[in-house]
């Protein structure tokens, strides 16, 4: 893999509790399937997929910036898909601080994996980093039939955390493209506004740049 | 009327050659004409005619022209006709010729075509004789067989009744002998059913008496009898029987140990490794037996009765392992130091000997489970070889959910993401511990703790990477990653940040120098006063060993990265981590990479902040004694100067002080760069002030001969070329030294030859009027 292949490179981390479709999501994106009977994810999965972000949406990012010049096609998301059992908890945790993105995603017709939600965003507060984009994800909307935890419900408590929100159906392929490339599109935008700080606060001569760096989204 | 109709009419008719024609041809209907009153429009539909009048004719002549042609054509033809009467003649007997012949293939087909079926069928008869044949004989063998106690040759009979065609001997029933060969297959179905229970019964004793030759005789009649999973499931039960018990033994020897062994701290992996090559070594003995006798695709049928045992022994093994080595305290003690500072820590020295032994555990058992991938998939391979895609990945999928989910996997799994906790643990105190002792050897360009934490840092990656598991070797270098980049790198941060002391004589010329550095200054005292050095000379070489410090750091990640990557090939070699195992790596090493930069980037702020507390406010004033050395002189002066240098060699001097105190201590790479940065800087200042001085010819001259000293010796301590710095001072010598003011024009423009002038128009007018001795209106007066 070598640096030059790709414009931004992104990690978006998927965690949640196990059998909510976490991998079924990834794979539903990556490789356009949905294999039923998808066995228990062993540690970590890892999934590189590059995204063509349309004109038009660089162009609103564009507009964050008069400096930048806009030479971007594409660029690439590196998604590591963890296992939700508690075992490779500890394996799972070292993957936060180097992410991106965050993807907390929960089962609407398991109320107690919507229960274990603020579990996982102590997890997030303790080991992610403060600058991480975290979208909650209701996955399984197919089976409606047998939902347990209402959109609203879902809706209010992802606004208390200040969460993007989202349901969808790794099954059925509803909004699967549009968490990740609307996700792609964030990522794309704070990190042009990054450079644009960083570019403005460039240190004054004799002043030396203040030492410490934003350790994330240091895109070289 | 009869005009109106007369369109129609015309229609179907052949058109005469004129006349009505028109009314055809034409657009214009007739009726349009009469309704026509004005002069002017009959006139125009006059004219239209006679236009279409014209074409029409035009086209009967080209009619006409081809007459000829159409004619000689048809003559052609008219001689071809008797031609094509012989033609159909011959056609016409051909094909008869050819039906003939066809039913004459028919016939002889069809007579072949009835000998082949009695010729089949006759084979059939015969068939059926010999199974017939076959039965009465499979009869009388079981019963002498059975007589005899020759269970193998009774087997093979029942195998060759079972095999036979169930609809022949329905068949058979049904004929004159039907009564006699009912008979004999309620004897042989008699005879089978005691096989198999005297089989089984024989099977159940020898596995009780640990008669292997026994066993294996009766294991290989089973398949005989249709009874492969039952045969298999047996003898796995014998198998286990024996793992069981030299698991027990083995586990009571371990409890026997004495802790002065020296093997002692290991002995758990040791036990592991006892329990898997005892595995091993049934399946390598028997597995040809099973492949010979049960056929090929079977041996996971084995195994997975196996692995049960297996998980069983594994289970008992870590629960003493637990108990013994006081695991779960030991976590549950990390864990609380890891969350609250308060409670009293754990030495990391201690967890030392369990985190070896446990990463050892888990490369026993990947090495373990990869033996089993290896062998199953192999032996499915050669029994699926005709088998569809699905059956396939079936078998994979049943392959991995056993390996998967097996107890040994969950265990491991287990034990490893609690050794993650403790390894980051062990890691950052050892890390803590480090800095803590960080200790300074004169002569040596870095300090203790550089050395110290890279080695701590590879020892715990590197025994993350002797688990054999991937997860966790890219668990602990994400972990190192945070380590180095935000904890450690803070610590160095924070060195630097204290600043480079400027000494008190430097601060009065900084201040006396200009009122921005006045402000620095203090800003830098504000840094000076908190810090605790005893004195500045140890503030001083304190930053530069940081200096030194983190290059290496940046350096050693480099070469920790490509240590890793080579350790690891022979891991992937292996097989182990599946598909994206070496991915995910690449993923991890890239991040740690990434540090080195940031290092690198540290290191750049570090000398940046040495440039300008260190050497700017001490270059600049040796810089500004060249405005009181007046460059307007005569003769005489210049001959004095040249005894008594006013400025240059001053300079030098100083210059070389000043960088020896760095070359001593700094690294070679960090003094080239600052040296560098010293150089840029002197070229600036020297600009700056040679622009507020003025010359004559010889000040000029003198000016000249300063500069190339000065560059004669910077180019001696610098590596690198430093001419296109001074390109810029160099030409502006060149200018001082001119005879007169056009004599620029032997240089300029077409007549630069290989020189690049560096300087716009504008300066070189700009140091033309440096010198007093040109006039200002010669020098407008130039064409640059």
């Amino acid at each position: 893999m070598s640096m030059e292949d790709y414009d931004f490179l992104f990690k978006i981390v998927l965690i949640g509790n196990a059998g909510v479709g976490k991998t079924c999501l990834v794979r539903r994106f990556t490789q356009g399937l949905f294999p039923p009977g998808q066995g228990a994810t062993i540690g970590v999965d890892f999934m590189i997929k590059t995204v063509e972000i349309n004109g038009e949406k660089v162009k609103v990012s564009e507009r964050l910036s008069d400096v930048l010049i806009c030479g971007f096609t594409g660029k690439e998301l590196q998604i590591w898909d963890t296992a939700g059992q508690e075992r490779f908890r500890s394996i799972t945790q070292s993957y936060y601080r180097s992410a991106n993105a965050l993807i907390l995603t929960y089962d609407i017709t398991c109320e107690e994996s919507f229960r274990c939600l603020p579990e996982w965003l102590r997890e997030i507060e303790q080991y992610a980093s403060n600058k991480v984009i975290t979208v909650l994800v209701g996955n399984k909307i197919d089976l409606a039939e047998r939902r347990e935890v209402s959109q609203q419900r879902a809706e209010e408590f992802s606004e208390a955390q200040d969460m993007y929100y989202l349901e969808t159906s790794a099954k059925e392929s509803d909004n699967v493209e549009k968490l990740f490339l609307d996700l792609a599109c964030r990522l794309i935008s704070e990190a042009r506004q990054n450079t644009l700080v960083n570019s403005v606060s460039s240190p004054l001569p004799g002043e030396g740049k203040s030492i410490s760096y934003l350790t994330c989204c240091n895109f070289n | 009327m009869a005009d109106l109709n007369s369109p129609q009419k015309l229609l179907r008719v052949p058109p005469p050659p004129e006349g009505v024609g028109g009314g055809r041809c034409s657009e214009i209907s007739t009726e349009l004409i009469r309704s026509l009153t004005e002069l002017q429009e009959l006139e125009a539909v006059y004219e239209r005619l006679c236009g279409e009048e014209k074409v029409v004719e035009r086209e009967l002549d080209a009619l006409l022209e081809q007459q000829n042609t159409i004619e000689s054509k048809m003559i052609t033809l008219h001689r071809m006709g008797p031609n094509l009467q012989l033609i159909e003649g011959d056609a016409k007997q051909l094909a008869g010729m050819i039906t003939f012949t066809c039913n004459l293939a028919e016939n002889v087909s069809s007579k072949v075509r009835q000998l082949d079926l009695a010729k089949n069928r006759l084979y059939q008869a015969i068939q059926r004789a010999d199974d017939i044949l076959d039965l009465k004989f499979c009869m009388d063998g079981v019963q002498t067989a059975l007589r005899n106690e020759d269970y193998e040759q009774a087997a093979a009979h029942i195998h060759r009744y079972l095999c036979l065609d169930k609809s022949v001997i329905e068949l058979s029933r049904q004929g004159k002998e039907g009564s006699m060969i009912d008979a004999n297959l309620k004897l042989l179905q008699e005879a089978e059913q005691r096989l198999k229970a005297i089989v089984t019964e024989k099977f159940t004793i020898a596995t009780k008496e640990g008669d292997l030759p026994q066993v294996e005789r009766f294991f290989k009649i089973f398949p005989l009898l249709g009874l492969h999973e039952e045969g298999l499931s047996k003898f796995s039960e014998y198998l286990c029987k024996q793992v069981a018990n030299k698991s027990e033994e083995n586990l009571l020897l371990v409890l026997g140990t004495d802790m002065s062994d020296r093997r002692a701290a290991i002995i758990f992996a040791d036990t592991f490794t006892l329990l898997f090559e005892g595995i091993a070594r049934i399946v390598e003995t028997h597995q040809p037996i099973v492949e010979t006798y049960y056929g090929p695709g079977r041996l996971y049928t084995l195994i997975k009765y196996l692995q049960v045992e297996c998980d069983r022994q594994v289970e008992k093994v870590v629960d003493k392992f637990i108990k013994q080595r006081n695991y779960h305290q030991q976590f549950r003690h990390v864990q609380n130091n890891l969350r609250n500072s308060a409670t009293e820590k754990i030495e990391p020295r201690e967890l030392d000997p369990i985190l070896t032994e446990v990463t050892l555990m888990n490369a026993r058992s990947e090495l373990y489970l990869s033996f089993l991938r290896k062998r199953i998939s192999s032996d499915f391979e050669v029994g699926d070889s005709m088998a569809s895609e699905e059956v396939k990945q079936e078998h994979q999928k049943c392959l991995d959910k056993l390996l998967n989910n097996c107890l040994l996997s969950c265990t491991m799994q287990e034990l490893i993401g609690l050794y993650i906790t403790m390894e980051e643990y062990f890691m950052r105190e050892t890390v803590n511990k480090a800095v803590a002792l960080d200790t300074y050897e004169k002569g040596q360009l870095t300090s203790s703790m550089v050395d110290d934490v890279f080695y701590i840092v590879k020892k715990c990656i590197g025994r993350a990477l002797s688990s054999s598991s991937i997860d966790c070797l890219c668990a602990m270098i994400n972990l190192a990653t945070t380590e180095l980049e935000s904890d450690f790198r803070d610590v160095l941060c924070n060195k630097l940040r204290m600043g480079f002391p400027a000494t008190t004589l430097q601060d009065i010329q900084r201040g006396v120098t200009s009122a921005v550095n006045i402000m620095h200054s203090s800003l830098q005292q504000g840094k000076f006063d908190t810090k605790g050095f005893e004195s500045t000379d140890e503030a001083k070489l304190s930053f530069l060993v940081t200096l030194n410090n983190v290059e290496i750091c940046s350096e050693n990640i480099s070469t920790l990265k490509k240590t890793l990557e080579s350790d690891c090939t022979k891991l992937f070699n292996q097989g182990i981590g599946g598909e994206q195992a070496q991915a995910k790596f690449d993923s991890c090493l890239s991040d740690l990479a990434a540090v080195s930069n940031k290092f690198r980037d540290l290191l750049q702020e570090g000398l940046t902040e040495l440039n300008n507390t260190a050497i700017k406010p001490q270059v600049q004033p040796w810089i500004n004694t060249f405005l009181s050395v007046s460059h307007n002189i005569e003769e005489e002066e210049f001959n004095d100067y040249e005894a008594n240098d006013p400025w240059v060699q001053q300079f030098i001097l100083n210059l070389e002080q000043q960088m020896a105190e760095f070359k001593a201590s700094l690294s070679p790479v960090i003094y080239d760069n600052l040296t560098s940065l010293m150089t840029s800087f002197v070229a600036v200042e020297l600009e700056r002030v040679v622009l507020k001085s003025t010359f004559n010819r010889l000040g000029g001259l003198q000016f000249d001969k300063e500069l190339r000293s000065l560059i004669a010796y910077l180019t001696t301590v610098t590596t690198w070329t430093i001419r296109d710095k001074f390109a810029r001072l160099s030409q502006m010598a060149t200018i001082l030294n001119l005879e007169r003011v056009t004599e620029i024009l032997d240089y300029w423009g077409a007549n630069s030859g290989p020189l690049t002038w560096r300087l716009t128009p504008a300066e070189v007018r700009q140091v033309l009027a440096l010198r007093i001795d040109f006039r200002n209106e010669d020098i407008k007066r130039l064409r640059l």
